[in-house]
């Protein structure tokens, strides 16, 4: 595993991935995507408890609207038959769409609340929808630590 | 050869499809070619138009059906399995809508599989709502494209009824002219519609019956809810809705990755420290001090990933003793970074158990336990455990490989008890010679006994050491000691606790010369529990956890944590990958290996028993590694031979 860094890191700060906290599936409700909404212990000395609650839970209710079984993802059935499911070169489902959408505010997460305590949100997506990876940025101000772990993508930093 | 095997089962792969594919196509054209215009003109002009419609359904289904991704789940990176597959079990129970659903932990991919998700073999990779891995279209049916499957066999077989019924009626009014080219293509096209029309249709009423279900084949045909509660079923309606009209979910590979940089500078925001933890320090002297400081707010990053590692893993088994095994870790894990209290504790540790026998074994080997425990976590945390380096107190080193979080109490425990176990043993001739380091030379001779060591010093000289010394941080001394010594625990019997308190006087004494600042005191700490520190210097934080804290959990017995933990009593882990592939035999396979002690009867679905740890498993273990390195004969059960001539071990060893 090599070590890299942030992409707008600034070397001399080289701030480096401390530990990784894993926010796991909820699987009570069945196989629809949700997180869990428990507060990891790691991240207690980071971040406010109500502030990744309230990310996860609005993870989980835009989740829940993309797979939302309704009209609209039944008239999507129906035209991609039609169509003989040529209808997906041209057009994007509506969860790829909802999928945008909560890549839009994963990132604004992260810039707004989560950067400046120094943790990363990474997309699930990335992770096969298994996981919510919170990488957690050593705290301070030069590394000199040999033990740090890559830094996860998080759709920022290239994989 | 391996390569020319791949391709001709990559080849042999694409058979079937191929096949279903000509016939399909073939069959059909014959017939829109040779039958349909006698239709057309005798049945109804419709017939031919929907005919088409048809076709173009069933290929449009088989082409999704065959390309689609079914919703395969990429490898999980290695910081995420990083934990997990040392301490989690192979199984983890998780529920869903009440019902308890158990986990499985995939090795090829590094996870524990979502529910109803699975392995396909053919593919090797694991897919969400895996029902099975069809041939006819080669590809796995999961989740994504289970609906294509679905109703490919449903067009599939409407197909294939008008096209039989078709020609049939064809052959019915052309009876005098069988052997003219349309009758007799027609007769073919009959012939294999109706050949194929059996299976298909079978295959159709058993999907339609798994669809009514809620159950994938997967789980039908393992017979997974057979006599239980399908946790995943909304009902027959509510299951044929979902599989038409549930939106198509993402493809989880091959994602385009959007890149954008969030700038992450230090200083970072910390949570408002309005909450505070009163926190219970233990001094040295025995005065308690309440510490009001919250303790996840201190700059002391050493504690936390203590504590956070050993509240991560899931306790599985009940614990034999969980209270006195909590006792000591609480008692012990605020030295675990300094040196001397470790030795110290082993010390008293070892001199409380030259006493009684059998408790005090027991006792001990909790202890040391929860040694382990703190050390592989905080090392693991990359903890430096500055004291212990500074010392040059170890470190043996740890095979190269992943194991080095697993094993090294294990090996590294070997090395004093296997030179302990067999003083006959012309390897274990304890060699009286001046110690390369500070070592006893007793233990010069351990490391000999697989030959692994050559004259090496720094066996560690005490098991509690091993799992603090990991790979990483090693003294210059430690690092020229690299090497794999297998283990020989069924030789433990009972100079254990008598080598290892001898050690541990003679490097406290080699690090009372290196130290300069040590105090002598806290013989009889409070917080020591049950044992005396003959000497430890002040410690420099709380030596007790603060009650706030979750305690740290006990390993759970069915994890490879524990086996850590007990594996010095007895554990017949090895240096090599294959030690943690057996250690990890009885939790989950090891990453990097998967070695023959996994199958070696050892490896257990569920979790196992914790008293299953003790000498009966530890029998089987042994036996089971020896195949791979060279063995002393085992003895019965070490952990309890411990309790054994302790005393008469005593005597011959310490002059």
């Amino acid at each position: 595993m090599s070590t890299e860094f942030h992409n707008l890191q600034e070397l001399r700060h080289s701030v480096s991935v401390a530990t990784k906290v894993f926010i796991q599936r909820d699987y009570s409700q069945g196989t629809t995507c949700r997180f869990q909404t428990k507060f990891p212990s790691e991240l207690d000395s980071r971040i406010e408890r109500t502030l990744l609650e309230d990310t996860v839970k609005t993870l989980n209710s835009y989740y829940a609207e993309a797979e939302k079984m309704g009209g609209q993802s039944y008239m999507e059935g129906c035209l991609a038959c039609a169509t003989a499911y040529l209808i997906f070169l041209c057009m994007e489902t509506r969860y790829e769409k909802m999928l945008k959408k909560i890549s839009g505010y994963i990132q604004e997460q992260n810039e707004k609340i989560y950067a400046p305590r120094g943790l990363l949100l990474t997309d699930p997506i990335e992770r096969g929808m298994r996981v919510i990876e919170v990488s957690v940025f050593e705290d301070r101000g030069s590394s000199g630590s040999s033990h740090s772990s890559s830094v996860s993508s998080g759709g920022i930093s290239q994989r | 050869m391996p390569t020319s095997g791949d391709e001709r089962i990559k080849a042999s792969a694409f058979i079937p499809v191929s096949t279903a594919a000509v016939l399909l196509v073939g069959s059909t054209t014959l017939f829109f070619v040779f039958t349909c215009p006698w239709l057309a003109v005798t049945v109804s002009t419709y017939v031919p138009p929907c005919s088409a419609i048809l076709f173009f359904l069933v290929l449009a289904n088989f082409t999704m059906a065959t390309f689609m991704d079914a919703g395969v789940l990429p490898m999980a990176n290695e910081d995420e399995d990083k934990d997990d597959d040392l301490r989690a079990p192979l199984y983890k129970n998780v529920d869903v809508k009440g019902v308890q659903v158990r986990l499985k932990w995939c090795a090829s991919c590094h996870f524990y599989r979502p529910p109803r998700c699975s392995h396909c073999s053919v593919c090797d990779h694991c897919v969400e709502d895996f029902d099975h891995h069809c041939p006819w279209v080669n590809n796995c049916i999961g989740r994504r494209n289970y609906r294509y499957f679905f109703l490919f066999l449903l067009s599939l077989t409407m197909h294939m009824v008008g096209v039989f019924s078709g020609s049939l009626l064809y052959i019915l009014h052309h009876q005098e002219d069988l052997l003219k080219l349309h009758c007799t293509v027609t007769l073919v096209v009959m012939s294999v519609s109706g050949l194929f029309f059996i299976p298909v249709l079978g295959l159709t009423g058993f999907h339609l019956y798994l669809v009514s279900r809620g159950r994938t084949t997967n789980e039908q045909v393992t017979g997974k809810f057979q006599g239980g509660v399908n946790p995943f079923t909304l009902g027959c309606c509510g299951n044929l809705e979902y599989l038409i009209c549930s939106p198509i979910s993402p493809k989880y590979t091959a994602r385009p990755i959007k890149k954008s940089a969030v700038r992450i500078m230090p200083p970072f925001l910390k949570p408002e420290t309005d909450r505070q933890i009163p926190i219970i320090r233990v001094r040295d002297n025995g005065v308690q001090r309440h510490d009001l400081q919250s303790k996840r707010l201190s700059a002391d990053g050493m504690d936390e990933p203590d504590i956070k590692r050993l509240n991560t893993p899931p306790p599985l088994h009940p614990k034999p003793d969980p209270k006195l095994l909590k006792s000591h870790l609480a008692a012990l894990e605020g030295h675990y970074l300094s040196s001397e209290p470790i030795l110290a504790r082993v010390d008293q540790q070892l001199a409380f158990q030259s006493g009684p026998m059998s408790s005090p074994h027991q006792l001990n080997s909790l202890t040391l336990n929860s040694h382990f425990l703190t050390h592989k976590h905080a090392y693991r945390h990359g903890n430096k455990l500055p004291a212990l380096h500074s010392e040059g107190l170890i470190s043996q080193k740890v095979s190269p490989g992943r194991f080095p979080p697993h094993n090294p109490l294990s090996s590294r425990s070997s090395f004093s008890y296997s030179n302990l176990v067999n003083p006959g043993d012309p390897n274990y001739l304890p060699q009286r010679g001046g110690p390369p380091l500070h070592y006893h030379p007793q233990f010069l001779t351990l490391g000999l006994d697989g030959s692994v060591l050559q004259g090496s010093p720094s066996h560690s000289y005490s098991p509690v050491f091993m799992g603090a010394l990991m790979h990483r941080d090693l003294s210059p001394q430690t690092l020229i000691h690299r090497e794999a010594s297998p283990i020989r625990y069924d030789n433990l019997s009972k100079s254990i606790v008598a080598s290892i308190k001898e050690r541990q006087e003679m490097e406290a004494k080699d690090r009372m010369l290196r130290m300069q600042a040590r105090s002598q005191a806290l013989y009889g700490c409070p917080d020591m529990g049950v044992y005396d520190i003959p000497s430890r210097r002040s410690l420099p934080a709380d030596s007790m956890r603060p009650p706030g804290s979750r305690a740290p959990t006990p390993p759970s017995y069915g994890s490879r944590e524990f086996m850590m933990s007990t594996g010095i009593l007895g554990y017949a882990g090895t240096r090599s990958p294959l030690s943690s592939a057996s250690s990890s035999s009885l939790t989950r396979a090891p990453r990097t290996s998967s070695s023959p002690l996994q199958s070696s009867g050892l490896q257990s679905k569920g979790r196992s028993p914790s008293p299953s740890y003790l000498p009966p498993d530890r029998q089987a273990k042994p036996s089971s590694s020896s195949s791979t390195l060279p063995h002393t004969p085992s003895s019965s059960s070490a952990p309890l031979c411990l309790c054994g001539s302790r005393e008469d071990i005593n005597m011959q060893l310490w002059e």
